[in-house]
């Protein structure tokens, strides 16, 4: 018997990515991987009855950034009503005490996480100024494997390339960022938009109108970007924030953006906050899912909007103003000089307010219309939409109509009108569909190849549930979650937290970059360039 | 023949402003020469000689009986210990600190000043409307100084963050930049401006009250000295592309209203509604943002955090000299540099606490046990966080004694084992 040796036995698998649909079988794992078999006489956990899926992950989440580092100290409020002691490990003076509320501190976070049998994590926008921030907080961010998306739709430097038709240097610089700060995609939020907030132009809110004093539209922002994604051979190749976020009639930008990138891999984010029709508030969930079920090429996640307390954090610097504007709520600002934006607001979902009842049921017709559910993600967007905590209850609205029916007669239907979820939506998703939405898909929309999966190779990232009625109950306290090989929840408690790996690409560009970046840098930025780039990042980057 | 050894692109904590653009001369293990200089600037690489001393009781051990030793003391008053952040740690030291105090249900302090406390307390109520210090020269056309020339200070806040450089939206520099400057008191904003105003310390409030009202559209006419100034002050930043408003975030020589952190960023907040516009709160250096930095990520508060109940618990209304004398504390721990005459190491003298961090050894208090460490950025790498919160990468000049942050690991894993032992 070999240590990092274990047989699950008995447990009925769902491992969509091999085609395994609620079949008995048992599982072998060996120093980390999943394996094909092991001899006689390894340790057996007996989970005979038991769900088994891979290991959570979640494509779009805010968990490590300065934005969520400053989002955190804005709600002390949050945090004194969650305390979160110690958890009791194993080796129990590894276990750190935190704080809870929408957004936890780091070791808060990846606890909460494994304890929901998520194992892989991506924050979905960061700064590259500031990417040694987000690496020393996924440092500290246990039990999860992690990576960041980084931001460059409004970089100073991409739009000046763009703008000159320097179409392989805007190529070459989004590798060498990407390398540089340790990054796994490229993420554009709001392209354009955030260059015009800062700029006094306020916002772009069509893909054809160009920034003030440069021949620059979000299209060619999408255009080069995308491209870029592509021809690098990037696993996950553009991650979008579209124009327009939360806006009535925003769908029109949404599909603009979806044609624009017809024929060319793209991942549209949070579609929830980007299928409103218009004139008013309604939904444009049907036309959204419309084009994305017809587009092999498209994926999406959802950004479902969950009632409760939530905080939005984004790059979107205008949209947040208008948040501010409208929920009078305390807002913060801080533009990220060449870069980016952030801003932060947070927020209650109230059933009874029209507008968020409509963006909870937007959000389950995305869900519910999909045809592929390789390709439509489980997010709340955290913390934007809600908790990722509310996962479960997400899951649990999608499986269960009868759960579902009920909570949308408690909601306010005054601008439900025309929906397809009032309407009556029969659909009640299979342990394979979750099993698909909340790992095989994302795990393939991001190239993970060791990762949503349960095959010989995989990183031996499983999770066990006991059967339970109360699908909600169910997924929000695994029985066993086993993460690189360690078992980390034991008979439903939190016993081992080992570090997480960092999920990161090196992607190669030409070195003539390097003079005319260097002079940029002299010219406007307020850090060295030999001093910008990540150094001593924990793991390799992964192959491309 | 020369054995000048050269290294460049060095970063300066001496204030907050972290320039990482210094090229740092070093001769028989002295730095002989820092450039381009300013006075804080030398004054805090010195010559970079640090002392390299364990010692117990005032005599001199192995830094492994130091940490047994220390290990065993706080692990005995577990609950009732008091970890005390100062100045000049790199990120990763304030990490592990900040790991022992969670170990040992300590409470934590911080370098962070009353004043810049205040101030970190009032965005908590309100938020903020800010910028990384590069968007300050990027984009401000519009300058506000509220009580504060930088000079002093922050030397070369002006000349590489702000008013001087030519920026991606400022292409003539300073000619493309109107200046206002306000003096409270004794709070003397810079001469240099184009337009000056001096206020009485208790006109300051109304005044900045009299603006964000015309801000929001609500300008009070009225024939007096300081709704003069006020309409004249928010004439000029209505018209700014981008207005950036600037004070001093820690103590200066004027007493400071406690109101004026709230209304300067609420001032800043209004003028997003005509136009752009973001509040430069300047802070001192060390380091002490990066801790504040670590504590939110690590205990969801940047300051004054108490781990006595097994979770970090927020107790920012007690804090300075008095939590130490009527704490109840057993055992006190102080990291980094703790200026002798400070108040910190004042209050502390009582407690005879341990000291790790650079000079411990040179301390002015009594201490059961000092090791001295390097200073972070001079002998120790990592991570320090700039004024702005933008973290910088920390690029040694000079071998000093032990890492601050290697001797508080291996602190922390003798508390560990001390923790195991105990039961």
């Amino acid at each position: 018997m070999k240590p990092g040796q274990l047989r699950l036995a008995g447990g009925t698998i769902y491992d969509p990515a091999n085609g395994i649909d609620g079949e008995v079988r048992d599982l072998f794992i060996e120093d980390g991987r999943m394996v094909s078999t092991l001899p006689d006489g390894a340790p057996t956990l007996n989970v005979s009855g038991m769900i088994v899926m891979p290991g959570g992950v979640d494509i779009h989440s805010h968990l490590a950034s300065a934005s969520c580092n400053h989002a955190r100290r804005l709600v002390p409020e949050e945090h004194v009503l969650d305390p979160a002691p110690a958890p009791d490990l194993v080796d129990q003076y590894l276990a750190r005490s935190g704080t809870g509320g929408t957004i936890p501190t780091t070791f808060t976070t990846g606890y909460r996480y494994a304890g929901l049998g998520y194992t892989s994590v991506f924050d979905a926008a960061i700064a590259p100024l500031t990417a040694r921030h987000s690496h020393a907080e996924l440092d500290d961010t246990p039990c999860v494997d992690g990576g960041v998306f980084v931001l460059m739709g409004n970089d100073e430097y991409l739009l000046r390339q763009i703008a000159a038709g320097e179409r392989q240097r805007a190529q070459d610089y989004a590798a060498w960022l990407l390398t540089s700060v340790g990054g796994y995609a490229i993420k554009i939020v709001n392209p354009g938009g955030i260059e015009a907030w800062k700029a006094g132009q306020r916002n772009l809110s069509g893909i054809d109108e160009p920034l003030d004093g440069r021949s620059i539209t979000p299209r060619d922002i999408l255009d080069t970007l995308a491209g870029a994604g592509n021809a690098l051979g990037l696993p996950h190749p553009v991650h979008i924030h579209c124009n327009n976020l939360g806006m009535p009639g925003n769908v029109e930008v949404t599909l603009a953006s979806m044609q624009a990138l017809s024929g060319r891999r793209a991942h549209f984010t949070h579609v929830q906050f980007h299928s409103y029709g218009g004139p008013g508030w309604k939904s444009a969930a049907s036309r959204i899912m419309e084009y994305v079920n017809s587009h092999p090429e498209v994926s999406v996640d959802v950004g479902q909007v969950m009632f409760g307390p939530a905080t939005t954090i984004t790059a979107d610097g205008p949209v947040e103003y208008l948040l501010y504007r409208s929920s009078g709520r305390k807002w913060v600002n801080i533009d990220i000089e060449l870069e980016t934006g952030c801003g932060i607001v947070p927020l209650v979902y109230k059933d009874k307010a029209a507008v968020t009842a409509l963006q909870w049921a937007i959000g389950l017709e995305l869900f519910l219309l999909s045809q592929d559910p390789w390709r439509v993600v489980l997010s709340t967007d955290h913390p934007n939409g809600g908790s990722f905590l509310s996962y479960p209850a997400l899951i649990q609205l999608l499986m269960d109509r009868g759960v579902r029916d009920e909570r949308l007669k408690q909601v306010n239907p005054k601008l439900l009108a025309g929906s397809a979820l009032a309407d009556g939506l029969a659909r009640e998703y299979t342990l394979n569909e979750i099993a698909i939405i909340t790992r095989a898909g994302p795990a393939r929309l991001l190239g993970l190849k060791h990762k949503g999966h349960l095959g010989p190779g995989a990183d031996a990232d499983v999770t066990v549930y006991s059967r339970d009625p109360d699908i909600a109950r169910m997924f929000s306290a695994p029985r066993y979650v086993i993460k690189g090989g360690d078992l980390v929840v034991e008979e439903g408690q939190l016993r081992r937290a080992p570090p997480g790996r960092r999920l990161r690409l090196a992607p190669g560009y030409d070195e003539a970059l390097l003079p005319d970046l260097r002079r940029y840098f002299e010219a406007y930025s307020t850090v060295s360039f030999a001093n910008y780039p990540v150094r001593d990042l924990r793991d390799a980057p992964l192959p491309l | 023949m020369s054995s000048d050894r050269i290294v460049e692109h060095v970063t300066c904590l001496g204030c907050g402003c972290g320039c990482d653009d210094l090229t740092v001369t070093v001769a028989d293990d002295r730095i002989t020469q820092v450039s381009p200089a300013c006075p804080v600037g030398r004054a805090w690489f010195a010559d970079g000689q640090v002392p390299d001393r364990v010692l117990a009781d005032g005599q001199p051990v192995s830094l492994d009986a130091a940490v047994s030793r220390l290990a065993r003391t706080l692990v005995e008053a577990r609950g009732r210990c008091l970890v005390y952040l100062g100045a000049d740690l790199s990120t990763q030291a304030q990490r592990a600190a900040v790991s022992l105090a969670d170990l040992l249900n300590a409470a934590i302090e911080t370098e962070t000043s009353a004043t810049a406390a205040a101030g970190l307390l009032s965005v908590q109520r309100r938020g903020r409307a800010g910028v990384t210090l590069g968007e300050a020269r990027n984009r401000g056309d519009v300058f506000l100084f509220w009580g504060v020339d930088p000079r002093e200070r922050y030397p070369r806040f002006l000349a590489r963050y702000s008013i001087e450089p030519t920026g991606t939206h400022v292409l003539d520099g300073r000619r493309g930049r109107h200046l206002m400057s306000v003096s409270i008191g004794a709070d003397k904003a810079l001469e240099s401006a184009d337009s000056s105003f001096t206020l009485s310390p208790d006109q300051e409030i109304a005044v900045l009250t009299l603006i964000r009202a015309s801000i929001l559209g609500n300008r009070v006419a009225a024939e007096s000295e300081i709704a003069a100034i006020a309409a004249r002050i928010s004439d000029q930043l209505s018209q700014a592309r981008y207005a950036i408003l600037v004070h001093d975030a820690e103590p200066t020589a004027e007493p400071r209203n406690p109101l004026r952190a709230e209304a300067l960023i609420t001032l800043a907040q209004a003028l997003n509604g005509p136009t752009r516009a973001a509040l430069i709160s300047l802070r001192a250096g060390g380091n002490r943002v990066g801790a504040e930095s670590v504590l939110t990520w690590q205990t969801g508060y940047p300051f004054a955090v108490d781990y006595a109940l097994g979770y970090p618990r927020y107790r920012p209304e007690r804090r300075g000299g008095a939590i130490v004398t009527t704490g109840g504390y057993r055992a006190a721990l102080l990291v980094g540099s703790v200026s002798a005459n400070g108040p910190a190491a004042q209050a502390f003298a009582a407690m005879r606490p341990a000291l790790i961090g650079p000079r411990a050894s040179e301390a002015d208090v009594p201490t059961t046990i000092s090791i001295d460490t390097g200073v972070a950025g001079i002998h120790d790498e990592g991570t320090a966080y700039r004024m702005d919160e933008v973290p910088l990468e920390l690029r040694p000049c000079l071998t000093g004694p032990r890492s601050a942050a290697d001797v508080l690991q291996q602190l922390a894993l003798a508390v560990r084992a001390e923790l195991k032992a105990s039961g």
